[in-house]
């Protein structure tokens, strides 16, 4: 297999790259330079480790859930927490990182798109911290499903700008704040909220999140004495997936299975899962799987959950796909549903939406595993914010 | 000769500046389009730049992308915007047609794209891709096309000179930082990247960008070998598109073809 991917032009296989108008290209260039100095920097490392312990609270813990190991009664099935970070979710990881980028460089005005809100929050957190400037694009769909979230951008000084275009989710958030960077390139760090993107973008984020991974290794080691057997995350952009998989991917009999959104079925077409209902092309600067029809016109989407309702997805992970490194699957709306309250009840976790795909693949992976292997889900986010959402699916009054 | 060069020199030689003119096809529908695209010309225009819809438009403001959103209601693709130009070309042979939009539409019509002479059309800008970087690389590959590559204000003098190298028929200037439609024109920047440009390559140069009004177009063609303009002519394509009335679109592009005369 070959190592380390990225190439130098931004590619993972035929994916990635960096397909942006041409007044981009100097602000990547000198994101890609400055990170480059300071990937291997002492200083940098020890500030982003300092943060990452003292301020995020790392490392989150690899928790056995014992009673959900019972129910199904073959592996053993771990949890790693990044639903205990700060802020709730795993998105903090690459804020933290990123922020320290953007002061490095200098920047004093930070944008960000966000769906589920849990990246607008955790950029609108450390944007607070450093005093900086802080705007966050969303899509007015998703400003209606993750109300709370917007109130807690505005608290930490945000300003939240809500897009009205086009399906007026997610890709449309990323299409807003792409215009924005082209209008404010000088004084402005985009930090971008998963492996998408251009490169140097999925390589950063992914390398920022890789924190989970190797702390996996460690604790797996501690734990149970070796490697997983397999590791499950879901996947929207593809940042908890990518940052869980990562070091093992060299690791050839660790299975790594990402769980896309099948919203109310593949079959139906109202889905979120590019990896497995999509075609190569090109969106929001990379080329990866797409949901897209015939004319390379993108597909709308549909999700239960705000962070995975998005047609694209990370390049790594399309890569990852094609030499069959990982293994994508995805799972609807209702099945999502009732792992939601399968985990709130056997063991005590309230899960984001986005989260509960990973656990609701458990249903046809358990019965394969056997009483000996330990399996890894990646909580990625807790599911405080997505109270709203739940009750208003199941019809219910407060 | 190809038909942009051949426009270009027509033009130079009686020491006329380039009016490049866009419009989104099938906004309001294709049938329209072709009598805006032969109104254009009729009023001016020496260059059609035709938009091809995409879904996400990242580098257009909020005028084009509702007229990207308005030609998508309409299921309009490369193949219908092809036969359209097919269209034109029965009373047109002359003026040139250069399409412009984003990359994943393209490769979904390589095949078109790569077809033939028949094709009508002379040059393709894609938006969304490296200027350094060859299309053919990516599978779009007709010599009959002229590629046109961007370069805007924060292109490093480096990159200008490989950009320029793979550019033909003309080199696109963005006059500012910022997508289609914005206003903050900064003259002397302009001119000074335009000089550099034009100190390496003989490719013309064409301004485009933010340009509105008659100075706006008299100032930005003093140092260039042509305008384009996008936002104005759609919004008032738009404006209009009710009644089908487009005068108020001939008078606008008349008024902006004196003021670089
Ligand atoms: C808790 C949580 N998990 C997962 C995701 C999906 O993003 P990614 O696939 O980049 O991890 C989100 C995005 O908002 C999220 O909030």
């Amino acid at each position: 297999m070959k190592e380390n991917l990225p190439d130098q032009d931004g590619f993972f296989g035929e994916y990635g790259g960096k397909f942006v108008p041409e007044t981009l290209m100097f602000a990547l260039d000198e994101l890609e330079q400055t990170y480059k100095t300071l990937k291997d920097n002492n200083d940098f490392n020890a500030e982003f480790h300092r943060d990452l312990a003292e301020f995020v609270g790392r490392p989150s813990p690899l928790y056995f859930a014992k009673r959900l190991t019972e129910h199904y009664s073959t592996a053993s099935i771990w949890l790693k927490r990044e639903d205990l970070n700060h802020t709730g979710a795993h998105k903090i990881n690459n804020t933290v990182g990123q922020i320290l980028l953007a002061k490095y460089m200098g920047k004093k005005r930070i944008i960000a798109e966000t769906g589920a809100g849990q990246h607008g929050v955790a950029t609108a957190t450390v944007a607070a911290r450093l005093g900086l400037d802080c705007h966050i694009y969303m899509g007015s769909e998703d400003v209606r499903r993750q109300s709370l979230n917007v109130y807690r951008m505005k608290l930490l000084g945000a300003k939240v700008h809500e897009v009205n275009s086009g399906s007026a989710t997610l890709k449309d958030a990323l299409n807003e704040a792409l215009r924005d960077w082209v209008t404010n390139i000088e004084d402005t760090y985009y930090i971008i909220g998963s492996v998408t993107g251009p490169h140097p973008y999925p390589m950063i984020v992914r390398d920022f999140n890789a924190v989970v991974g190797y702390e996996l290794i460690e604790q797996s080691q501690e734990s149970f004495g070796r490697m997983p057997d397999s590791i499950i995350a879901c996947v929207g952009g593809g940042s908890n997936a990518m940052g869980i998989f990562y070091p093992f991917i060299k690791m050839n009999d660790v299975e790594l299975i990402g769980v896309e959104a099948a919203g109310k079925g593949i079959e139906t077409g109202e889905h979120a899962a590019p990896l497995n209902d999509g075609t190569p092309g090109v969106l929001h600067g990379a080329k990866s799987y797409l949901m897209q029809d015939e004319n390379g016109q993108v597909k709308g989407t549909a999700s239960i959950s705000a962070g995975l309702d998005y047609p694209g997805v990370g390049p790594e992970h399309s890569w990852l796909k094609d030499i069959k490194r990982a293994k994508y699957v995805a799972v609807s709306d209702d099945e999502v549903m009732k792992a939601f309250h399968m985990v709130n009840r056997m063991e005590g976790i309230l899960p984001a939406l986005e989260t509960a795909h990973a656990f609701a693949y458990l249903d046809e992976l358990m019965p394969q595993m056997s009483k000996e292997q330990h399996i890894v889900i990646n909580v990625s986010g807790r599911g405080d914010k997505d109270l709203n959402s739940v009750v208003e699916i199941e019809g219910i009054k407060l | 000769m190809k038909r942009i060069e051949s426009r270009l020199k027509e033009l130079s030689k009686v020491n006329q500046k380039a009016f490049v003119g866009y419009i989104v096809a099938g906004d309001p529908d294709l049938e329209t389009s072709l009598d805006l695209m032969h109104l254009s010309v009729e009023s001016g225009i020496d260059i059609l730049e035709i938009g091809v819809p995409f879904t996400d438009p990242i580098a257009e403001g909020p005028t084009i992308q509702q007229a990207h959103d308005r030609s998508l209601e309409n299921d309009t693709n490369l193949q219908k915007i092809v036969d359209l130009v097919g269209r034109f070309r029965e009373k047109d042979s002359d003026t040139p047609i250069i399409l412009m939009g984003y990359i994943n539409n393209f490769l979904m019509y390589k095949d078109l794209i790569n077809s033939s002479d028949e094709l009508g059309v002379d040059g393709v800008l894609v938006v969304d891709i490296p200027g350094e970087l060859s299309l053919k690389d990516y599978g779009i590959d007709n010599k009959d096309l002229d590629i046109i590559s961007l370069v805007s204000p924060t292109t490093s003098k480096e990159r200008i000179q490989r950009i320029a190298k793979n550019s033909s028929g003309f080199i696109y200037y963005v006059t500012l930082r910022g997508v289609t439609g914005s206003s903050n024109l900064d003259g002397n920047e302009i001119e000074q990247n335009i000089q550099y440009i034009k100190s390496i390559s003989t490719t013309p140069v064409m301004a485009g960008f933010g340009i509105k009004t008659k100075d706006d177009a008299k100032l930005l063609s003093s140092f260039s070998d042509g305008i384009v303009i996008g936002s104005s002519i759609v919004e008032l394509i738009h404006k209009n598109s009710e009644n089908k009335d487009f005068h108020e679109v001939s008078d606008y592009i008349s008024t902006m073809k004196d003021a670089i005369r």
